[in-house]
């Protein structure tokens, strides 16, 4: 079955493969390492000044009241959902390949999130009143507003975060029990704590696949319900060029398209930097490639579908706000965020493209770029063009807060990854091993 | 003369004898499952590095009591859901853009993720429950490390009187090795 | 401001309430301290206490009430008694607190020491030394130099002068001089007439710019309004206004008919028209005028001259005539050519004389102060005087010549042996001076004006000086003359005279205080009849084609209406306050026509070097349309060498550019032909303007006046049909249904619903209510760079978008003032997480800035773009961006708070006044009676645009003007339900689509 790695891969293989991962990874892996952490200190020293003078030092302008903070939050909240998507809707379709690739996906969804999730703090005017967001009982007794998408987020990232890590830390346990049994020192005694004395028994294993699959059970609705909400933030308003009520789909495609892509970018180093080329093969480049196919075409025809019915709606500020992203001052912008993301995936109809690893690698890079675009696209031009009073439109230039700050979140985010992969299990053993021929007396027999 | 300290016995409890059968094969070990069920044991723990379908299927468990705990959270998270948001409306009542205050289609929003929440939370506690605290004599039971890379293996809790006819029991079943504990 | 001064000021008007009347306008404050240890009567912290005073910001002498809390002046208000303003009040002069309350203001006696640098003196050795510089000086020349100084201090002044045997040259670097010898030339009087704008039906001006720095622009742009106004009430009749000037000015943006005719060839098209009216007997002419028509250019001849059609300027004349009530006025730019201005003037008054509206709308006897102003010639003999070395001493006060004459005068100044200025500022003359003795500002000063004949205003001082050790010059110069008795009591035997006139039996003291109390005596003055002097049309028929300039590019020097000569460079709130037309602040620009501009592919902002014979300025481009293709204009007022942080080496000063020639009729040229050369550099301008059109979006409605009187009432020609009327009914009963829901809480019961109304038929886009909104609000002022990057805080701004300008029209403009809508469905109160952005009981869009977070939200749910975010903390002392700098803080108001670095800010009707105004209703135990709230942009507006009240109370003028057939709503198709009702702007004529 195509789905195997190379045949040499025995259990055994597998585990000692995986394990080797947590050895010394080399120059290359501590190289990013520091750069991460270089550009995270510059994101931190951007955000010191912020915190200190004000929002004044970002590029933003009247009617430019959001931007690139806000841009960059809902380019991280997309990159975090091919990771439930992979590990839970994947799950449920029984698709074996994802085992290979799953723990990186989800790994990175987590981070992902927790990147995202500073945004909403460092773009608000008063950073020290974030928890006024959180219902609280307070003396005043002031509650937040639910109306707000804004408190939907709130709650979506929220529940997204948590359920994402959880469900991390639930496929880690069998393999954190498995790396205990071959450690030694004190490391056998951390991953003993972190495997909260897992062994494999047949009680284990019942509730824990029954668990793992309800867990998948709801992950799967709410990976969906994320980038929904996340959507309405814009959907909600009446700015034209937000105000569509194409946005929930179109904001979960370009979500997963974006997350696999990014899933790419992150597993080609990885893949070489841990020697994982038998377990992380072609094939499984190949399918991720294919849903990058799907999803980027879904999103090629919500920019179709936008346009069109800015023209066919026939409402005037609606079609100003279209002709303002097309030939206004930021047509740059929105033509990079159209080749990259709908005409660049094209390519991948192409075998010998989609088996190419240099070829993925190029691509997810430049619909990584295309997706941040996008989301600017959306967020700024709309703003800037002010189709209504028309006396208030105005342009807008980032500023180097809104460069460093963004830089920080790509630093932060690449950290907690090296981080993790360095220390636990990149790829899942256990589930791996399942799509292993299991071994029987006499010949093998494929499960 | 010395007194024993209570809670050795609740952290170190005395290891239980048995017989350890380790198994390369699969099949292997559902044979054995077989045999030791046909002697009329029941409470025998076996180990494997992956979930199988052949060993559940020849334990013939029960379905996992996790489902109930993912009901429960969820419903529960819906309804808290629907609490926070209409009770916090109403309790110091402002107008928004002419909406009414507790209007229902933005709430269903923060009900349906406080579902989602609520109900993964529980069927966590749920796993951990069932899977870790109420295992049967968790820790006492003899094991081996490569049950988690590449062996399977089945404990069988017996005096030592009763240990020989189960080792050999074992061994028939196809087990490499057989340890009494 | 530190704790001590803070007291000072807080005792003071302890004082002034002990010594007030019950009457709301008190009398004048006692100068000795009370402090609050004994509460005085009738004060109470927080209550406001008003002071009847006079504006000194320019020579029309409006009257102010001065608001005084806590014996610090926060805020200036028109006083409704005044005839010269009606109680309103332009941004020049509610921005004088800014002058009072400057940070730059010289805080004590100054001289210059051995190597140059200011020493400070104690008050008794500057007047010795004073005293000693007169005495070497006496026979050597003394020359005093102020601005118009029309009253008291003026005579005092004039005194002193005669006694040392010196003179005193008054100042205005506009001084009207081509207006006055044209009256002259034509009536054989220099006075300037009051001009009755309110019963003219027909309005021609000539250049005057009679809304900007014209002679006395709030008079006359309220009476303008009321000319010009469509009120569906009356008869709907409105008077038709032409504009003949080369360029869009703020008043032209309000005229039915822009005619940009070749520049100085306007007085062809008057003498034209006058030819006219009389060969077609159009009008009752006087018996002199009779048979003149021989004399005077035919419409054919003058047509090719001016480049207008001759049947234009027949229909102009025939409409002109028809009026029955025809008014021209020339002045501005057109007067501003140079030689021949006068002559221009004199073909108006021709005009109006023919027409016979002389001593109708044109009134001779209620004359303009600024008669008395000296004329620019006789400065020019000043400067060659001084220059020749014969002035020995020279006084400067209220003027800066340094600044409005450049080359010349700062020069001359160096051959003059001992310079003393009185400036309360360091400003370019006081700066080459030797001896600076620091004059009290206006509000805190005794004086007098006589804007106008028969109107007495008084200045009183408002509070205790904010510099202590400033002194008024009045009192510095009885004190150096050796006279007794302090400028007080000279002001009130001046005053004797008057009560002896006016006084109607009652005795002085209290004619005195009542005087005070109403801001000075107001007494009709007697009309003079005018008769035409023989000859004149020989003359001006003679001139022909004479006159006019040389085809070069012509280079116009406008007078800024924030700035005015520069003035105002002081002033944040001027500096901040987008000029009305170009839309540009805190800097100077060139216009340039777009043809001009593509011929030599000049942007937006790029810099050009502009050098005429005299001097050259670097000026960054705007194009407009608004503008003559062979004619560029700059501003004036901009480019001061000293002056104060925020006039300091900022743009350019256009005055570098005029002839310091006087002209021939005595004035100043402020024209000059300009070799143009594009420099590389650019300039991000520094403008609040967007897309310059509006392009139908329903922001500014246009009606002709044929539609506008048409209109039944209950006719809705701006109604949005978006759906059809069952779907509308459907949606009214949800709203409704949604409204119950809501109907909990402190929403339930009755409430009132605070609307506006804004006539667009009256606005003219002046901008004092933007004014007005930063002074109540305390709205911080963000300087250039920021106002570049759209970071400017005005809750209210008015804009302006360009109509028509297609092949062969000229361009219009139309304004609107946009501020919170205070919407009904507000799109920004429910995407707010924290409820700081919510609807009040009382149908207002509140913002609670405490709770704001700063998500800012709401402000990109705000389809209108009303409300401005708080990106640097501009209150924090010391800060980068500090707006209040010590102690300009002191004219906060109390009753607004300063926000915070971080939160959302936006106009709530200035709910300060309307809690306060129920309030006091609450105490009273009644009811609020409409019209008792005015919010500040309502109260500061010269044409009476802005009506507010209660939408509930059926009886309200705003709820009357809600169900006007012109009203619409801004964006209504949004559903948003805004409280303001804005009244389409009427147009004699088409309507042009912007």
């Amino acid at each position: 079955m195509a789905e195997t790695p190379t045949s040499r891969v025995t259990y055994d293989f597998v585990t000692r493969a995986i394990a080797r991962t947590l050895g010394n990874p080399g120059k290359g892996y501590y190289a990013l390492l520091t750069l991460a952490v270089a550009l995270l200190s510059v994101g931190i020293v951007c955000l010191l000044f912020l915190l200190r003078y004000g929002l004044g030092l970002a590029g933003y302008s009247h009617p430019v009241y959001w931007a690139v903070y806000i841009t960059c939050f809902v380019f991280w909240v997309g990159i975090a959902h091919s990771g439930t998507l992979i590990s839970a809707i994947l799950f449920l379709f029984r698709s074996g390949w994802r085992t290979a690739v799953y723990r990186t996906a989800e790994a990175m969804t987590v981070f992902a999130v927790m990147t995202a999730g500073l945004f909403p703090l460092i773009h608000i005017g008063r950073q020290w009143y974030f928890y006024w967001l959180i219902p609280y009982p307070n003396e005043r007794g002031l509650w937040p507003n639910f109306k707000s998408p804004l408190i939907w987020d709130e709650f979506a990232i929220g529940t997204y975060f948590t359920v994402s890590t959880v469900f991390l830390i639930m496929g880690l346990i069998p393999d954190i029990a498995a790396v205990r049994d071959m450690a030694t020192g004190w490391r056998k005694k951390l991953y003993a704590i972190c495997a909260l004395g897992w062994r494999g028994t047949n009680e284990q294993w019942r509730h824990y696949t029954r668990g793992y699959l309800y867990l998948a059970a709801l992950a799967t609705p709410l990976v969906l319900s994320v980038h929904s909400v996340v959507s309405w933030d814009f959907a909600m308003a009446l700015v034209p060029g937000w105000h569509a009520t194409i946005f929930a789909p179109y904001f979960v495609a370009g979500a997963i398209y974006s997350g696999v892509a990014m899933v790419i970018t992150l597993l080609v180093p990885i893949r070489k930097l841990f020697h994982l080329e038998d377990l992380i093969t072609v094939h499984h480049f190949e399918n991720l490639a294919k849903l990058c196919l799907l999803t980027g075409m879904i999103v090629g025809y919500a920019y179709c579908v936008e346009y069109f019915t800015a023209w066919f709606g026939g409402h005037a500020a609606e079609r100003a706000a279209f002709w303002y992203r097309a030939f206004g001052p930021f047509w740059w912008a929105s033509w990079t965020m159209i080749i990259c993301n709908a005409f660049l995936p094209l390519l991948l109809w192409r075998k010998n493209i989609r088996t190419s690893i240099l070829a993925l690698f190029v691509i997810s890079i430049f619909v990584n770029i295309g997706m941040w675009f996008e989301r600017f696209v959306i967020i700024v031009e709309s703003l800037a063009g002010e189709p209504f009073e028309r006396f208030a439109n105005a342009t807008y230039n980032p500023t180097w807060a809104d460069w460093g700050i963004m830089a920080g979140s790509f630093g932060w985010f690449f950290m907690w990854f090296l981080l993790f992969v360095k220390n636990f299990p990149a790829v899942s053993i256990s589930e791996v091993k399942e799509v292993l021929p299991v071994p029987q007396r006499g010949k093998a027999r494929a499960s | 003369m010395k007194l024993a300290n209570p809670l050795t016995a609740i952290f170190h409890p005395p290891p239980t004898p048995g017989v350890l059968g380790v198994f390369g094969h699969v099949d292997a070990v559902v044979d054995a499952i077989g045999q030791l069920r046909k002697a009329g044991h029941t409470d025998f723990t076996v180990y494997s590095p992956i979930p199988r379908h052949e060993i559940e299927d020849a334990l013939e468990q029960p379905v996992s009591p996790v489902r109930m705990f993912t009901l429960i959270g969820g419903l529960a998270g819906c309804a808290i859901g629907a609490w926070v948001t209409l009770y916090m409306s109403y309790d110091w009542p402002l107008v928004l853009g002419g909406k009414p205050i507790g209007s229902i289609p933005p709430y269903v929003v923060i009900m349906f993720e406080m579902t989602i929440l609520f109900g993964a939370l529980s069927t966590i506690l749920g796993i951990l429950f069932n899977a870790l605290f109420a295992a049967r004599r968790l820790g006492t039971v003899a094991y081996d490390p490569r049950f988690t890379n590449d062996k399977f293996g089945i404990f069988v809790p017996a005096e030592t009187a009763r240990a020989g006819p189960l080792e050999s029991l074992l061994r028939g079943a196809g087990a490499e090795e057989v340890r009494r504990a | 401001m530190d704790r001590r001064r803070f007291l000072t000021v807080l005792g003071a008007t302890g004082g002034a309430a002990a010594a007030a009347s019950a009457c709301d306008i008190h009398a004048e404050p006692t100068e000795h301290l009370v402090p609050y240890t004994v509460p005085p009567e009738n004060q109470v912290p927080g209550i406001a206490t008003y002071y009847a005073t006079t504006c000194r910001e320019c020579a029309a002498g409006c009257g102010l009430h001065a608001k005084v809390r806590e014996g610090r002046v926060v805020k200036l208000e028109g006083n409704p008694e005044s005839p010269i303003n009606q109680g309103r009040l332009c941004s020049r002069g509610q921005a004088g607190l800014q002058g009072l309350y400057n940070p730059d203001r010289i805080t004590d006696p100054m001289a210059r020491g051995p190597s140059g640098e200011w020493q400070k003196l104690s008050w008794e050795d500057a007047i010795a030394r004073l005293q000693s510089k007169v005495k070497e000086a006496r026979g050597k020349g003394i020359v005093f130099v102020t601005g118009l100084e029309s009253g008291s201090f003026g005579e005092l002044v004039d005194s002193w002068m005669k006694e040392l045997g010196g003179r005193h040259a008054t100042y205005e670097p506009f001084a009207f001089e081509a207006l006055r010898e044209g009256n002259r030339l034509t009536f054989g009087t220099s006075a300037i007439p009051w001009y009755d704008f309110a019963n003219a039906r027909y309005i021609v001006s000539f250049g005057a710019d009679f809304m900007e720095t014209w002679l006395s622009p709030v008079g006359y742009q309220n009476g303008f309004t009321r000319a010009h106004a469509f009120e569906s009430g009356r008869d709907g009749s409105m008077a038709k206004f032409v504009s003949i000037a080369p360029r869009l000015s703020l008043t032209g943006m309000s005229a039915d008919e822009w005619i940009a005719a070749k520049p100085a060839t306007e007085f062809m098209l008057a003498l034209a028209m006058a030819q006219v009216i009389l060969a077609e007997r159009l009008a009752p002419s006087p018996a002199d005028a009779r048979g003149l028509e021989r004399l005077l250019p035919a419409p054919q001849q003058a047509a090719t001259f001016v480049g207008m059609e001759a049947r234009d300027i027949r229909r102009l004349s025939r409409e002109f005539a028809a009026s029955k009530g025809g008014l021209a006025v020339a002045g501005g730019v057109s007067t501003h050519y140079g030689n021949g201005a006068h002559l221009l003037v004199a073909s108006v008054n021709l005009l109006n004389y023919v027409a016979g509206q002389v001593g109708k709308t044109v009134k001779f006897g209620p004359n303009h102060a600024l008669q008395s102003a000296g004329s620019f010639e006789q400065l020019t003999d000043l400067v060659v005087d001084m220059s020749a070395g014969k002035v020995g001493l020279l006084f400067v006060h209220g003027a800066n010549p340094a600044h409005s004459l450049p080359a010349a005068f700062s020069q001359a100044l160096g051959k003059v042996a001992y310079r003393v200025s009185f400036s309360s500022y360091l400003d370019e003359t006081a700066a080459a001076s030797d001896l600076i003795l620091p004059d009290l500002h206006p509000l805190e000063q005794w004086n007098d004006a006589r804007p106008r004949a028969g109107v007495y205003a008084l200045q009183q001082p408002v509070m205790q000086p904010v510099f202590p050790n400033t002194r008024h010059t009045g009192d510095v110069l009885l004190q150096a003359s050796g006279k007794s008795g302090s400028f007080k009591d000279y002001l009130q035997t001046q005053w004797r005279a008057l009560h002896q006139r006016y006084g109607r039996g009652r005795g002085f003291d209290e004619f005195w205080s009542d005087a005070l109390q109403h801001g000075g005596v107001y007494a009709d003055a007697p009309a003079q009849s005018v008769r035409l002097v023989p000859g004149i049309a020989q003359r001006l028929g003679g001139l022909g084609g004479a006159g006019g300039v040389a085809e070069q590019r012509l280079l116009i020097v406008f007078p800024s209406i924030a700035l005015h000569d520069g003035r105002g460079a002081n002033k944040p709130w001027l500096q901040e306050l987008p000029d009305p037309v170009s839309k540009i602040a805190w800097h100077g620009w060139v216009e340039v026509h777009p043809e001009t501009a593509a011929k030599s592919q000049l942007a937006n902002g790029d810099i050009l070097q502009l050098e005429s014979a005299h001097g050259t300025v670097r000026a960054p481009v705007w194009i407009t349309p608004g503008v003559r293709p062979d004619v560029l204009a700059i501003p004036s007022g901009q480019g001061h060498k000293a002056y104060g942080r925020y006039a300091k080496d900022r743009s350019f000063n256009a005055f570098e550019l005029l002839s310091d020639k006087p002209t021939d009729f005595g004035g100043r040229a402020f024209a000059v032909a300009v070799t143009v050369k594009k420099t590389g550099d650019h300039r991000r301008l520094a403008t609040v303007e967007g897309d310059a059109r509006e392009q139908g979006r329903g922001i500014v409605e246009v009606l002709s006046l044929t539609k506008a009187r048409q209109l039944k009432r209950g006719a809705h020609p701006f109604e949005e049909e978006e759906m059809p009327p069952y779907a509308r009914k459907a949606l009214d009963a949800w709203a409704e249904a949604q409204h119950e829901k809501a109907s909990l809480g402190n929403y339930a019961g009755e409430h009132p619903r605070w609307a506006m109304a804004i006539d667009l038929a009256k606005c003219t886009g002046c901008s004092a209510c933007v004014t007005a909104c930063y002074a109540e609000n305390n709205l911080a002022t963000v300087g250039e760079e920021l106002v570049s990057r759209r970071r400017q805080m005005s809750w209210l701004r008015i804009e302006r978008y360009y109509t028509g300008g297609e092949e062969g029209h000229p361009v219009g403009a139309v304004v609107t003032p946009m501020l919170c809508q205070q919407c009904g469905n507000a799109p920004c109160e429910p995407v707010c997480p924290v409820y700081a952005a919510y609807h009040t009981p009382d149908g207002l869009n509140g913002q609670v800035y405490n709770r704001c977070v700063g998500t800012r939200y709401c402000a990109n749910n705000c389809p209108y773009k009303v409300r401005y975010f708080n990106w640097y903390n501009y209150a924090e002392p010391g800060g980068e961006w500090e707006s209040w700098p010590d102690p300009l803080n002191m004219l906060l108001n109390p009753d607004v708070t300063v926000r915070e670095k971080g939160v959302m800010e936006k106009c709530t009707f200035c709910v300060q006044r309307i809690r306060g105004a129920q309030n006091r209703a609450r105490l009273e135990d009644r009811g609020v009676q409409d019209g008792e709230i005015t919010p500040s942009c309502a109260q500061a507006c010269p044409s009476e645009a802005i009506v507010f009240g209660d939408l509930h109370d059926k009886t309200s003028r705003v709820a009357a003007l809600a169900q006007d057939p012109r009203g619409y709503h801004v964006l209504a198709g949004l559903n948003t339900r805004p409280a303001i009702t804005y009244l389409a702007r009427v147009v004699h004529g088409a309507v042009v689509e912007g």
